[in-house]
Formats: structure tokens, C-alpha cells, sequence
């Protein structure tokens, strides 16, 4: 620091800075003694540290550009799937918080545009707007699986609280989906949406109380019911249309029932074995056969009576139980003429009570499936309606006999020696991996 | 700790009564009262009575012979506060072997379990099997994966697909995961003692290989069982009156998940009436697992 001015020789200098320039001055004659540097020099800057991005402005400017499209693409299923204002502006705020959780920062496209979808999944749960995974999958263009991974983790990641929905709800927006108005189809194929929707929901509880749906997936069920329904409304006419036909016309998206188009047959068939089970119960039939190709012009009587003609089914079917096995103990006691199987026969008339020795007690309704290998007196014998995993088991599982092992027994030499190569062995062994790669 | 073979710990002072350890094994045997399916009772077998008595009787001596020699007293009662885990819930399990349990001075009767019985009547009388048991141990030493996969019969190794050498014996039929650092997973087996067994065979072939095995640390980390209560249930009415523990998303899979707080154990609920078990430490967690959830289950029993 100069401590004399070379004009006037004051030693009164004084450090007075010209913006962010160092300056020496003499008071006494104002003349600039010396000065320091304007500008940085390049030690100086590379020295410095550089704003690291997302400290700089540009982050609150400009948000990252795959956020913004995720933004739109969220938007857009919004609309798709026509859901209100206050749903689409919490859909589009919890996926930003999604999108910028660490868990899903850095996770490829493919999984963030799941991930849009997984929040349009869970606004709409909290809202109770039914919407089933299977509408955003087929929406996104993925399957139900990759689509449950990603939701699981979102919530478990975002803390949030998982609701179910059940089939009914998803029933009413899924029948409206159908195109059958007046104006859009002919005469004979239009159904007012609400007919439909009565007719329908009749049928899948109709089929929850046979054990058709839980556990099932809904988007099938829901097709095959609405198809029957369909066909139950007019069944002289609509008979003869198949499901792809009627799919097609009540334009369907053929991507959201093409997939399951196998799963729709099988529920098909399965409503349509419940609908003929409680159609012979009818009482103007008198005991006329109900074929499951030719029950749907008895749907309406039968869903009229539905509840009845439950009661009535099943108590037959006890009732024949019963029968049975009285018969076969019958005949097992004039083969033996004991008295303990005489007090036995008496005991044992309610079905729960059912002797295990008897073989070959077989439901008549169930002969046709004689490729299930239930034992004869396996519970589900005892029931007419069950879920279909249960009675079309077609391998029983044997458990394998128990070891009775204490865990600290001797182990003998021989079977440890068993486990391990003899020095031949392993010579043949080298030789051979020497060859492979020769040969490679 | 003292590393163990083949046989179990006991505590320093307590004479080794040879004849008092095989009595034990009748309880934790698999083919005691819960593999016949009968209704579980506390446990009410002779021998494992006399055993206790007779080692309290044995405690009880060694006591006045301590108190009157040496302090190291403090370091033996000190054990007795614990409450011993051969009775948690009516179920024992091996991995409490009298080693390490009962130093009590209260006269407590032997058979009284921490949790009341159920009686008879109210307990289900279905016994959950048990499917799979995962256990670790430590084999103490480092391992060259490449040397054993060489020159044993029944291992597998690729590295480039999993770090780990894939090892299989027959008897009993399980599977290990034999590590470099010398730690080991062994899984496949259907009983506490099956898994100890296996895990020691699978040592014993390293040993054989040259390495200086031990056999450290051996920890039950999971076991799986499995039952089925014989009557259809109604996922969707369980699933809305036990929300908060349930997760039943029929699109993604079948059957119900169900946390269980206490025990802290995962089922599985199927509609057809199976449920699995999963989570658990020790056997009784399933059992206990199981009895809190039949009486729920029953409530969904619904036949049309």
C-alpha cells in the first residue's frame, strides 16, 4: 500500500474504491496514487466455482422439458377418461410431487409416463370416479402387470392410501361406454343405456352370489355380462350374435376386450352354467332340460326370481346329498348288518356329517367334470355353487412325508463324499472346457 | 460365542445331563400334536415336565453351591428375569433349546403357556404346514467360488447372471447360496431342524473342499406355511371391514393381502378357501397368526 503521493509528497493516502475498482488517493491533491484490476483475470475465474443448474434461474423458468411433457400427456388422459377440473388439477400436482420424488428422478421415460398414469388411477380411487386398472393400461399401452409395480411403488413411496373399488362401480361408466343409442345402431340392436345397466348389474350379483367374481378380473366379467344382458333383452333377434359381433357393434375399443377375449369365453360360460342351474328350478318348466346355449330367453325370469329360485336350488341339491348317502349307507348295511352302521345311517343325515368312507358319492350336475380329481369326499362336494378354482382342480397337492430330523444327527462321510468330483472327474472336466473354447 | 457343530451350547456351570437332552426333542419333533391336525393342546408331555423339573431341581443346587462359593452369581441370575421362549403361545421351537432357556428361582409351573389356551371348542383344528424356511449362517471364512464350483458335484456357478455358487443336496431336499465372503443362504426345507441339518451338510462340503468352514451364526430368517379352512370367503366384504390391514386388488392378483400387526406376518387369502403364511421368525408366529385370523375368516363363510 503507497504511503506518499509522488505529486504533492502528503503521506495522506487513502483506499477509496471507484465501483469495483481497488483506488489509492491522496486526499489532499485528489490524484490517483495506484489502482487495482478491473476485470477478473483467467486464475481468478477458473478458481471460482460455477452455479451448479439447479441453483441457477433456468429451473424456475424453465422446468425440465420431459416434465412438461408428462404435464400434457396427464392432461390428456384427463380428458380421455372426461374427469373434472378440481380432479385434473390434483392429478397434475401429484404427479409433479411424483416426478420429482428421488425414488422416480431418474427412472427411464417409459416408467414416468406409467407414472402419470398410476396418478390419474389414484386421484380418481380417492374420488370414487370408478376407473379400472385395465382403462389405463390399455390407455398407456402396457399390462396390468408392469402398471401394478409401478403403482405399488408409488404409493408406498408417496405415503398414499389405497382404496378398492369394487365391480359395481366400474359397471354404470363401463355400460355407457357402449354405443347403443337409437340414433347409433338399428332398431333391433339399441338398448337404452340405463335397461342395460339394470339388466347387468342384476347378472353380476347374480354371479358374486355364485363365486363367480371375487378374485376375478373384472374387465372380462364385465364384458361377458353386459354381452348376456344384451342378448337377454331381445333374444329372438340377438341370439345369434356372437360377442365379437356385438363388441363391434356397439363399438367397442377393440383394444380394451381383444386381450381377454379368451378370459370373456370362459366367464361366458361359467354365467351361463349358473343361469341354467337356477333355470331348472323353474317351476313352469316343469323339470324341462335348460341348456346353456338356449337359457338366455329364461334370463328375465330367472333375474326376476332370482332369489328364490336360489333357495330352491340349493336345497335340492342338499336334498339329493342326503339322498345318496342314505342310499349308500343303505346298501352298506345289508351287506353287513351291524348295528354301529345302522346308528350311524340314523346320525349322519345332515350333509356336514358326511361319512368320509363313502366312495363314489358324485353330484350328478357335476359329472361333466369328470377330469377333476377331487376325492369323492372332498368339502366342495358338499356345496352347489363354489368358486370355479375349487372345483375344477384337476391335481390334488400331495404333501411330501415329513423327515423326522433333530437337526444335530451325524452326517455320515459317504453321502458328503457323494457331493463332491473325483480328481478324474474333474481332470475330464478341465479337458472338456478346454476343447469348448478351443473350439469357440 | 462358541461356535457350534453339533452340539448345543450350554451354560458355563450347569453339569451337561446327557440324559436330560433327549427327552427334549420329542417337543419340538414335527410329529407332535400339530402334524396330526388334531387341536393343538399346550404342551403336555411328560418328558419334557420331568426335564424341567429336574432342571430346576439341578438350578436350584448349583445355586446354593455358587452362593456359597463364588459371586459370579450375578452373571446366571441375571438369565433368570427372561422369560423363556419354550412357551410363547402353546408352541416351541428349536431355535430355544433348553441351552439357553429356563434359569427361573420362581416355582413357575412349567406347563403354563405366556398366552392363555383357547379352549377346545374355539380353536379352528386346522394346522398350518409349513412350506419353506430361509436360513443363514456363517461359514467364518473366505471362499473361491471358482475352485468350488469346479470340484463339486452339485454346484452351480455363473457370475456373470449372480455373484453366488447355486449348491443342491437330496436329503433334505434344499437349495444354498454359497457367497465368497463365506456367507450362506440355504432355503427349501420344511422344518426348523431340516434347514439346521442341511445348512451343516452344505458346511460339511466345503469343509471337504479344504476350507477351513465353521458354522456361525445359524439364523432362521423366514418361514412360509400354509393351510386351507375349507369354505369359500368373501374377499370384497373383507377387504371393506379390515381396511386398514388389507390389500385386494383383483386386476393385479387374486387374492387378498393381509399385514397382520401382531404377529407381524403377511397372508395370502385365496377365494377358494387357502391361505398362506409368510413373514415369520419362529413357528408359533404362523400358528398364532393363523388362530387370529380363522375366527374373521369363519366370519365370511357365506353359503348361498
Amino acid at each position: 500500500m503507497p504511503s506518499s503521493c509522488p505529486e504533492c509528497g502528503s503521506s495522506n493516502v487513502v483506499e477509496d474504491d471507484l465501483y469495483s475498482q481497488r483506488q489509492w488517493v491522496c486526499v489532499d491533491c485528489g490524484s490517483v496514487v495506484s489502482e487495482g484490476h478491473l476485470t477478473t483475470t483467467v486464475s481468478d475465474e477458473t478458481q471460482g466455482r460455477a452455479v451448479p443448474y439447479h441453483a441457477s434461474t433456468e429451473v424456475l423458468k424453465k422446468p425440465c422439458r420431459n416434465l412438461i411433457a408428462g404435464f400434457s400427456r396427464v392432461r390428456a388422459l384427463c380428458r380421455i377418461l372426461r374427469l373434472s377440473s378440481d380432479m385434473e388439477s390434483a392429478v397434475v400436482s401429484l404427479f409433479e410431487r411424483a416426478y420429482n420424488h428421488p425414488n422416480f428422478i431418474f427412472v427411464t421415460l417409459t416408467k414416468k409416463e406409467i407414472l402419470g398414469g398410476c396418478c390419474v388411477l389414484s386421484v380418481c380411487r380417492q374420488c370414487n370416479w370408478p376407473v379400472a386398472m385395465g382403462t389405463i393400461g390399455y390407455l398407456l399401452g402396457v399390462d396390468n402387470a408392469t402398471l401394478g409395480t409401478v403403482y405399488r411403488e408409488f404409493t408406498k413411496a408417496l405415503n398414499i392410501e389405497i382404496s378398492t373399488i369394487g365391480i359395481m362401480d366400474m359397471l354404470e361408466s363401463f355400460c355407457y361406454d357402449f354405443k347403443l343409442g337409437p340414433q347409433q345402431v338399428e332398431e333391433v340392436f339399441a338398448e337404452p343405456p340405463q335397461r342395460l345397466v339394470d339388466r347387468t348389474s342384476a347378472l353380476i350379483e347374480l354371479a358374486a352370489d355364485a363365486w363367480i367374481v371375487t378374485g376375478r378380473q373384472p374387465l372380462p366379467l364385465l364384458f361377458a355380462a353386459v354381452y348376456l344382458a344384451w342378448q337377454s333383452l331381445n333374444p329372438t333377434v340377438r341370439m345369434k350374435y356372437t360377442f365379437v359381433k356385438f363388441c363391434k357393434i356397439g363399438k367397442a375399443p377393440e383394444q380394451s376386450w381383444h386381450r381377454s377375449r379368451d378370459s370373456v369365453v370362459k366367464r361366458l360360460k361359467e354365467l351361463r352354467d349358473v343361469l341354467c342351474k337356477l333355470g331348472r328350478e323353474l317351476p313352469w318348466l316343469r323339470g324341462g332340460t335348460v341348456e346353456p346355449n338356449t337359457v338366455v330367453p329364461l334370463v328375465d325370469d330367472i333375474l326376476k326370481n332370482h332369489r328364490a329360485l336360489l333357495l330352491r336350488a340349493v336345497r335340492n341339491y342338499e336334498q339329493q346329498l342326503q339322498n345318496e348317502s342314505q342310499t349308500a349307507q343303505t346298501t352298506e348295511c345289508d351287506n353287513e348288518l351291524s348295528d354301529s352302521n345302522r346308528s350311524e345311517s340314523h346320525s349322519s343325515t345332515t350333509p356336514e356329517l358326511m361319512d368320509p368312507d363313502q366312495a363314489g358319492c358324485e353330484n350328478p350336475a357335476d359329472k361333466q367334470a369328470t377330469d377333476c380329481q377331487l376325492p369323492p369326499d372332498h368339502w366342495s362336494k358338499r356345496h352347489l355353487f363354489l368358486p370355479p378354482c375349487v372345483k375344477n382342480r384337476k391335481r390334488q397337492r400331495v404333501d411330501a412325508p415329513q423327515l423326522e430330523v433333530t437337526g444335530d444327527e451325524e452326517i455320515s462321510d459317504s453321502e458328503i463324499e457323494s457331493y463332491i468330483r473325483s480328481q478324474d472327474e474333474i481332470e475330464m472336466y478341465l479337458k472338456v472346457q478346454k476343447e469348448l473354447k478351443k473350439m469357440a | 460365542m462358541e461356535q457350534n457343530n453339533s452340539l448345543t451350547p450350554f451354560p458355563p456351570g450347569l453339569a451337561s445331563p446327557q440324559g436330560a437332552m433327549t427327552p427334549v426333542l420329542p417337543i419340538f419333533s414335527p410329529m407332535m400334536p400339530y402334524g396330526t391336525g388334531l387341536t393343538p393342546q399346550p404342551v403336555q408331555n411328560t418328558n419334557s415336565l420331568s426335564l424341567l423339573e429336574e432342571q430346576q431341581r439341578q438350578q436350584q443346587q448349583q445355586q446354593q453351591q455358587q452362593a456359597a462359593a463364588s459371586q459370579q452369581q450375578s452373571g446366571m441370575v441375571g438369565g433368570s428375569g427372561q422369560t423363556p421362549q419354550l412357551y410363547h403361545s402353546q408352541v416351541s421351537t428349536t431355535t430355544a433349546l433348553p441351552g439357553n432357556t429356563p434359569l427361573y428361582t420362581t416355582p413357575l409351573t412349567p406347563m403354563t403357556p405366556i398366552t392363555p389356551a383357547t379352549p377346545a371348542s374355539e380353536s379352528s383344528g386346522i394346522v398350518p404346514q409349513l412350506q419353506n424356511i430361509v436360513s443363514t449362517v456363517n461359514l467364518g471364512c473366505k471362499l473361491d467360488l471358482k475352485t468350488i464350483a469346479l470340484r463339486a458335484r452339485n454346484a452351480e456357478y455363473n457370475p456373470k447372471r449372480f455373484a453366488a455358487v447355486i449348491m443342491r443336496i437330496r436329503e433334505p431336499r434344499t437349495t444354498a447360496l454359497i457367497f465368497s465372503s463365506g456367507k450362506m443362504v440355504c432355503t427349501g426345507a420344511k422344518s426348523e431342524e431340516q434347514s439346521r441339518l442341511a445348512a451343516r451338510k452344505y458346511a460339511r462340503v466345503v469343509q471337504k473342499l479344504g476350507f477351513p468352514a465353521k458354522f456361525l451364526d445359524f439364523k432362521i430368517q423366514n418361514m412360509v406355511g400354509s393351510c386351507d379352512v375349507k369354505f369359500p370367503i368373501r374377499l370384497e366384504g373383507l377387504v371393506l371391514t379390515h381396511q386398514q390391514f388389507s390389500s385386494y386388488e383383483p386386476e393385479l392378483f387374486p387374492g387378498l393381502i393381509y399385514r397382520m400387526i401382531k404377529p407381524r406376518i403377511v397372508l395370502l387369502i385365496f377365494v377358494s378357501g387357502k391361505v398362506v403364511l409368510t413373514g415369520a421368525k419362529v413357528r408359533g408366529e404362523i400358528y398364532e397368526a393363523f388362530e387370529n385370523i380363522y375366527p374373521i375368516l369363519k366370519g365370511f363363510r357365506k353359503t348361498t
